[in-house]
């Protein structure tokens, strides 16, 4: 029997293209579909499913070349970015007509709000986030098995649906994106009528050009203080480390304790309730490495933590590793600093 | 108006113990309100004093085991009116739609002319973010996720304002609806000893499954269509280089490279 895996595709309204999300997770689909077929010969196709106005002919082809069977669009003109209700009644739609087996949602910001509405409409599971999925063979049954990173990724849990269909949402970037010429699908559009959400209203859209201080995506050097630089609730180092971020062009951070002591703004601080950031280098003083900040920053290409404790759990997660106090070495920096002028 | 929060007591991130099988020692651990939901709290105690709606009842609710009292009665010493924890054996190992559904079951039955939910945007433990979507679909609510302003409220509308990236949606919700906040509120009311005194006298009403009406396969490890299979501790691969000598100038060199 056929089964099918279908991939929920984000249509992106500002470039009216498919993101590239839709396509990491078409062929990531192409690859269990191969790896169910070795497993236990089960045999799936894939639909890529659509919920826009119009779909562009080259987005079509590209999902085909991903590995898509069908390219299905759900066509309705007052879809938009916002109307999650409605769309995820749309998908419902398609859902009662194909009885998808498995149902892959990206996990970017529309993805994690439609995916649970529509899972607590099938009365299923849903595995949030994802940054893993395979298929396994448990008691002789196939199951989709989707790993997560939990508790600031320090754990890693696989978990299984015991209910169809089998749902997760995937981390973009998190799959390739492989395309074959060869691979060619069919297009299927129908169109969905329904009224508008009276409910919800976007009164307006405003963009916040004012430089944003939690805003580190463009971040290429990051300063990051910690306690050890701030005993006594010092501010001295914190203002010298500020002023070094500032002459140097780098972004300066915090840990979640300086915003707890008032100390720096929680626009500052790198962490699970603050900011997360992959920046070239990430340089931490006298930052301990808490589990909270370490989730925060351990995506940066080069971690460099300056700690008195040798024993501090940040020299775990870094690259470099110097066990000296970091003031002096602030204080030194912008000495150097100041020579060179 | 009839506001309801909704907390969990979680682990405190910074204090993680594991057992000798790698899992959470979740009996060694410090437990806290989910800051998230701290700032939820923060929020509706906000439209209480700003007095733009009258007769505020603020009800905040919990899942969770017997300790998850203490954090009820943080939220009542903070300004709560009403407190309610939903604690059942049964209730354990709920996944996300599950613990929806039970906290969807007691807002119908015991908060049933509410007006407006608030909720954290997630809880830093699990990070699913998928409890309040699936509580506004169970509920049938409009609701609104990555709140991080509250403007105006009255009886019938709520205008909130969204923050992703940087982009600000300001979004009107028709009441009764639930949204989520992920910024901390700029007045946020720190108990004093007389509160928490206050707090310790005031009643936290309990209830489990029977009182919900739920019997234990719905609910709970059983009633959870999620279940984990395994988990494991990723292993960390750095060649870690301890630098031994011209800190700074090697320091220096970062900073002048990553220009």
């Amino acid at each position: 029997m056929m089964e099918k895996i279908a991939i929920y595709c984000e249509f992106d309204y500002r470039n009216r293209v498919l993101g590239e999300v839709s396509y990491e997770l078409i062929s990531k689909a192409f690859e269990l579909k191969n790896q169910a077929s070795s497993l236990c010969g089960a045999q799936f196709e894939i639909d890529a499913v659509v919920i826009a106005d119009e779909l562009p002919l080259e987005c079509v082809k590209k999902a085909y070349r991903c590995g898509a069977n069908r390219v299905i669009l759900i066509k309705n003109r007052i879809f938009n970015a916002f109307s999650q209700t409605i769309m995820s009644a749309a998908f419902i739609e398609y859902y009662k007509h194909n009885n998808s087996r498995i149902i892959l949602f990206p996990a970017t910001f529309q993805g994690r709000l439609i995916a649970p509405r529509i899972t607590t409409m099938l009365d299923t599971g849903l595995v949030a986030d994802c940054t893993g999925v395979e298929f396994i063979v448990k008691d002789r049954e196939l199951k989709l098995a989707p790993t997560r990173p939990t508790f600031g990724s320090e754990l890693m849990a696989t978990i299984l649906s015991k209910k169809l269909p089998e749902c997760a949402t995937i981390r973009p970037h998190t799959f390739k994106i492989k395309e074959y010429e060869s691979l060619e699908g069919e297009f299927v559009e129908f169109d969905y009528f329904t009224y508008p959400d009276y409910r919800i209203k976007l009164l307006k859209t405003l963009v916040d050009d004012k430089e944003d201080l939690s805003d580190f995506s463009n971040a290429k050097i990051v300063l990051c203080a910690g306690l050890g630089i701030a005993g006594n609730k010092n501010r001295e180092y914190l203002d010298k480390l500020q002023k070094l971020a500032h002459l140097t062009g780098a972004k300066f951070a915090c840990t979640r304790k300086l915003v707890d002591f008032n100390l720096v703004s929680r626009a500052n601080q790198i962490g699970q309730t603050g900011s997360t950031v992959q920046a070239d280098i990430y340089i931490g003083f006298g930052v301990s490495g808490a589990l909270q900040h370490i989730c925060g920053m351990k995506n940066s290409k080069t971690i460099v933590a300056i700690n008195t404790d040798e024993n501090a759990p940040i020299f775990d997660y870094c690259d470099y590793k110097i066990v000296y106090d970091a003031k002096v070495i602030i204080d030194e920096l912008l000495a150097q600093l100041f020579d060179n002028e | 108006m009839n506001i309801v929060v909704c907390i969990k007591q979680v682990p405190d991130v910074d204090d993680i113990k594991w057992t000798k099988e790698n899992n959470l020692d979740r009996t060694q651990m410090l437990s806290k309100i989910n800051p998230y939901d701290e700032w939820a709290l923060d929020y509706a105690i906000k439209i209480k004093k700003s007095k733009s709606v009258d007769n505020v009842i603020i009800t905040v609710i919990s899942m969770g085991p017997n300790q998850a009292e203490e954090s009820l009665r943080y939220c009542l010493a903070k300004g709560a009116d009403r407190a309610i924890l939903l604690s059942d054996k049964f209730f354990a190992a709920s996944d996300t739609l599950v613990t929806a559904k039970i906290l969807s079951c007691a807002i119908k039955k015991f908060v049933p002319d509410f007006d407006l939910i608030l909720t954290g945007q997630l809880a830093p433990d699990g990070d699913t973010a998928q409890v309040p979507v699936s509580l506004a679909q169970l509920l049938g609510l409009a609701d609104a996720n990555h709140i991080v302003d509250v403007y105006k409220i009255d009886k019938n509308q709520t205008l909130v304002a969204q923050k992703i990236d940087n982009t600000i949606r300001m979004i009107e919700l028709q009441n009764p609806c639930l949204f989520s906040v992920k910024k901390e509120c700029d007045k946020s009311y720190v108990p004093k000893i007389a509160d928490y005194i206050r707090a310790q006298g005031a009643a936290v009403e309990r209830y489990g499954a029977v009182d919900l009406e739920l019997q234990k396969e719905e609910v709970g490890f059983i009633g959870s269509p999620t279940v984990v299979y395994q988990s494991y501790r990723p292993v960390i691969e750095k060649n870690t280089i301890e630098i031994k000598e011209n800190y700074s100038r090697t320091i220096m060199d970062f900073l002048l490279k990553g220009k």
